[in-house]
Order: structure tokens, then C-alpha cells, then sequence
């Protein structure tokens, strides 16, 4: 297995990117900076509360957000839900991560529902924080709006329930495969199925 | 109800990653480690003073269960940065105690002092060979399912 969240020998270019990053540990946004500063994000805005994170999106242009759940006065995922809904212009679709140590019952409701693209929960290793960041520049779910959310769509392909688990839902299907009612299909029939036709319109 | 407005978003990070130069993954992790290794002399200063800080929250008993969680979520903060994971399991095992402790309006700084004394236990090794204390950490997370609510029971097998 390799020890890379993303492919060892894979391209990745922030070198543009504007970064804003803010935690209230000092030492904690220090040890971020750094990070991405290894990553090649040079063009960084700091910030250790969400109020001053607020004053920079207005002021500023910012291609990611990377932020702690766990501020006083206004937490992180208040934070997120503000952009979404109330920041200013293209700014409300900035992608935003989230950092998070523990999630404490009363905000489990609040994470989901934010509208960060991820919550990434500590300890994690800077390989992993890569893959996430990749994975946010290649997330290509659409963003939704609705009445009590904004941001990228939550739905998921329902793919059952895990190997050996038996499924909740009522149409859950079985994990046993059933005996063959029809004879097994020919070559021909297979190959059919996947050579493109002519088509005459 | 109103319905959904779906729509597409490029964001410009997008189009960022792909653009040529860069650098590959590989080379990205040498220079987070050059980086970070520059960072982690303070980061453990800072992990021992919110020992510290636990420590006298229990000696004292002031400052309830919010002054401990606030106080172990700084541990995983800075710790959880440099993937210490047995100090972060103990850490999380003490939110998580404390976490229910104020959820159900009860206080038992018996099981918070246990925790920090396995944290500056486990803080006082190279955090290489800390995967000997895991065995200490599964005794705090029996401590911390004491205070389990029952609405996180597993649920009965049908």
C-alpha cells in the first residue's frame, strides 16, 4: 500500500492558490502554515478567528478555505454557513475544508449541514490533507440551495449496505445471488452490448 | 416548500491543480517534512502546557467539564497535526468523557484526573514508542462508556 494519499509521482500545482487559514491555536495555524507552505501555497491569509476570516473573504480574493470546527464566539461551522448564504458574490462557492478534533454532540447536526465540501477529522497526516485538497479541486458534485442549506450536494449513490452487514432499509437488496433463471448469454450477445452501432436517424 | 436550485460551480482551484509545474506528491511530502520538522520543538512545548493546564484544572476542580473539554481539544489541535494517535485517542477519550459528563449534568473529576495522568504518561515518551500505551488508552474509553447514554447502546440483534 503506499504511504501517499495521492499517487507519489502525481502533479499537483497550488502554487496560485490563496489560501486562508485560520485556527485559534496559534501553535496549530503555525504547524497549517507550514504544511501547506510544503505543499507550494505560499500566497497565504491567516486569520485566528472567524470574525477576522469574515474581513478577509470580503476584502480579498481566496481560491480555499481551511479552517478549525472549534472557535469561540463564532465556530467554524457557523463560519461556512455564512459564506454559503450570506458571502459576497463568487465567494459564497469558495471550496472549505474543515479541520475538526472531537465531535461533540451538540454540533453533530451543524457539520452536516454547514455546507463545507469536507470535514476532516484530527490526527491526520499532511499526505491525507493533500489527497483531501485534490479531491476538493476535483469535486464535481453541483451545489445545491434550498430553504436550510447551501452547498455541494449531500446525496450519495446508495452502493447497500457494507460486506456481511445486513441492510436497514427496506430496499436493501440481498447479499446472496440468487440461482440463474436464463440460460447464459452468448459471445456475440456480450460483445453486442458493448461494440457502438451505426445508427441511421 | 421551494424546490432545489442545482447548479455547477468551477472553482478556480480547479483549474489551479492541473495548470503545468508544480510538483509531485512525493516531493510535496520532503518539504512538508522539512517544514513541519521546523515547527514540532514548539508544537510539544505547546501539547505539555495544555497538560499542564489539565492538570491543575484537576488539582483544583475549578473550572467544570467545559475548562477540561476546551483544554483536550488543544492536545488533538497540535498534536493531531503530527498524527499522534495514541495521544490523540487519549485526548478524544477525555472529550468524549467529558462530553457526556456535561450532557447529562454530572461531574467526576476521579475519571478526568485518570485521563491526564495516562496523557503526561503517554506525552513523556518519543511519540514513536507510544504505541505501547494502547493498552492504557482501551482502559480509558472503559472509564469514559461508563457515562454511556443508553440511546448509544448498540442496538439489540433482531
Amino acid at each position: 500500500m503506499s504511504t501517499f494519499g495521492l499517487p507519489p509521482e502525481m502533479r499537483i500545482n497550488l502554487e496560485r492558490t490563496r489560501l486562508l487559514l485560520c485556527d485559534d491555536n496559534e501553535q496549530a495555524l503555525s504547524v497549517e502554515s507550514a504544511m501547506f507552505r510544503g505543499f507550494g501555497m505560499h500566497r497565504q491569509y491567516k486569520a485566528s478567528s472567524a470574525k477576522e476570516a469574515m474581513d478577509i473573504i470580503k476584502s480579498r480574493e481566496v481560491d480555499l478555505i481551511v479552517m478549525d470546527c472549534g472557535m469561540p464566539d463564532m465556530d467554524g461551522y457557523d463560519f461556512v454557513k455564512w459564506l454559503r448564504t450570506q458571502g459576497p458574490g463568487d465567494a459564497a462557492y469558495i471550496p472549505a475544508i474543515l479541520m475538526t478534533g472531537h465531535a461533540a454532540r451538540s454540533l453533530v447536526e451543524k457539520s452536516r449541514d454547514c455546507g463545507a465540501n469536507f470535514v476532516i477529522s484530527k490526527p491526520f497526516t499532511p499526505q491525507v490533507l493533500l489527497q483531501r485538497v485534490y479531491w476538493v479541486a476535483k469535486d464535481e458534485r453541483q451545489f445545491v440551495r434550498t430553504a436550510g442549506y447551501v452547498g455541494p450536494d449531500r446525496r450519495v449513490r446508495n452502493l447497500g449496505p457494507p460486506p456481511g452487514m445486513r441492510g436497514r432499509r427496506s430496499t436493501d437488496l440481498s447479499l446472496k445471488v440468487g440461482a440463474a433463471k436464463d440460460p447464459n448469454m452468448e459471445q456475440f450477445e456480450i460483445d453486442s452490448m458493448f461494440k457502438p452501432q451505426k445508427v441511421i436517424l | 416548500m421551494s424546490d432545489p436550485n442545482l447548479f455547477k460551480v468551477t472553482s478556480r482551484l480547479s483549474e489551479q491543480v492541473d495548470r503545468p509545474g508544480g510538483m509531485t506528491a512525493q516531493i510535496a511530502m520532503q518539504r512538508v517534512n522539512h517544514e513541519m520538522s521546523a515547527e514540532e520543538h514548539r508544537s510539544r512545548e505547546a501539547v505539555g502546557e495544555s497538560l499542564t493546564l489539565l492538570e491543575t484544572l484537576c488539582r483544583e476542580q475549578t473550572g467544570g467539564m467545559d475548562a477540561v473539554y476546551d483544554a483536550a481539544t488543544a492536545v488533538i489541535d497540535v498534536a493531531g497535526l503530527f498524527d499522534e494517535r495514541v495521544l490523540c485517542d487519549a485526548a478524544y477519550s477525555l472529550c468524549e468523557l467529558t462530553d457526556r459528563l456535561r450532557t447529562q449534568d454530572k461531574v467526576d473529576w476521579s475519571a478526568v484526573a485518570v485521563h491526564v495522568e495516562a496523557l503526561r504518561l503517554i506525552y513523556s515518551v518519543d511519540p514513536r514508542n507510544a504505541a505501547q500505551f494502547r493498552p492504557v488508552v482501551d482502559g480509558l474509553w472503559k472509564v469514559t462508556d461508563k457515562y454511556k447514554e443508553p440511546s448509544e447502546e448498540a442496538p439489540a440483534a433482531e
